[in-house]
């Protein structure tokens, strides 16, 4: 390898490299100080980043972005479940408290559109195996 | 999820919303500006700006966070810069001997504060890296680059990351 790998060590810890790339980075990092110490920093950059916790929305956060989205939905449904020819539907959706609810999601939509622009790595001594977190669902 | 077409914004919700957080926390390093994210991220898909490619779910839904983000910084770019920390009880990390600590003993928060200021190209680039965990080609598709550049930019974001958790 003519030269220090520079960027390809993260490359190499990443497993972005294939066979022959990552033999050539592992015979320059035996003979190189420098390279074994930089492998070093960035692979505990990648640790820390990766080791970073899932982060939780504020509560209700998108309920309060679909609640009325929701509760839309919900007097829709509550009206085809009845049975209920269209004309009970527009009484059933009529009425107090269960009346449609424009989302406001469709009056961002269009405040939106208005301005929108177009628009198996021997490694591991150096890094601990680190995965990005999990995200439970 | 329906299975075609693209996904609605309360499946995203439900499904994926904590992991939708997440990125947009990672990427804009506040809450205020996160929650704006995801907003503009659930815009653009219902508008149907974005079209879902059946695949990773939140592949895709990183994709549209980082391009909506970098969107917003080269708007914000033409007005004048903001540049105190944007959370005024945030204390900043003491510059401490942190030169033989080991991994384990940074802090989230210290990371955090560390990636926040981040180039946000880099920052970008090290999210989809190591917060998404996609790969480097799928990385550049999503910001429009050359695999070189995305390996360049996750390698000098780690760079400057260790750097930043050293001093």
């Amino acid at each position: 390898m003519n030269g220090h790998p520079g960027d390809i060590l993260s490359a190499l810890l990443d497993g972005e490299l294939d066979a022959v790339e990552a033999a050539r980075v592992h015979e320059h990092l035996e003979a190189c100080a420098d390279c074994r110490a930089e492998l070093e920093a960035v692979g505990a950059a990648r640790t820390w980043v990766r080791g970073l916790p899932p982060v939780e929305p504020p509560f209700g956060f998108y309920e309060r972005m679909l609640g009325p989205v929701r509760r839309w939905a919900r007097a829709g449904v509550a009206a085809l479940a009845a049975g209920a020819a269209a004309s009970v539907a527009v009484v059933a959706l009529s009425t107090p408290g269960e009346r449609p609810v424009a989302p406001p999601v469709g009056r961002l939509v269009d405040a939106h559109s208005a301005s929108a622009s177009t628009s198996g790595d021997p490694l591991s001594e150096f890094t601990p195996a680190a995965t990005p977190a999990s995200f439970d669902r | 999820m329906t299975g075609e077409g693209s996904p609605t914004w309360e499946e995203i919700a439900r499904e994926h919303g904590r992991f939708l957080y997440t990125v947009a926390y990672r990427l804009t390093g506040n809450r205020d500006d996160a929650e704006d994210l995801v907003q503009e991220v659930l815009l653009r898909v219902r508008r149907g700006l974005e079209t879902y490619q059946p695949g990773s779910m939140e592949g895709w839904l990183s994709r549209i966070a980082t391009n909506a983000f970098l969107d917003d910084v080269r708007r914000r770019r033409r007005r004048p810069v903001e540049l105190l920390p944007d959370d005024p009880d945030r204390v900043l990390p003491a510059a401490a001997s942190a030169e033989d600590a080991l991994a384990t003993d940074v802090l989230p928060d210290d990371v955090q504060e560390a990636l926040r200021r981040l180039p946000e190209d880099f920052r970008a680039a090290v999210v989809l890296c190591d917060v998404v965990g996609l790969p480097y080609h799928e990385i550049g598709e999503a910001l429009g680059v050359p695999v070189g550049t995305v390996r360049s930019r996750i390698h000098r974001g780690r760079a400057l990351l260790r750097e930043a958790l050293r001093a």
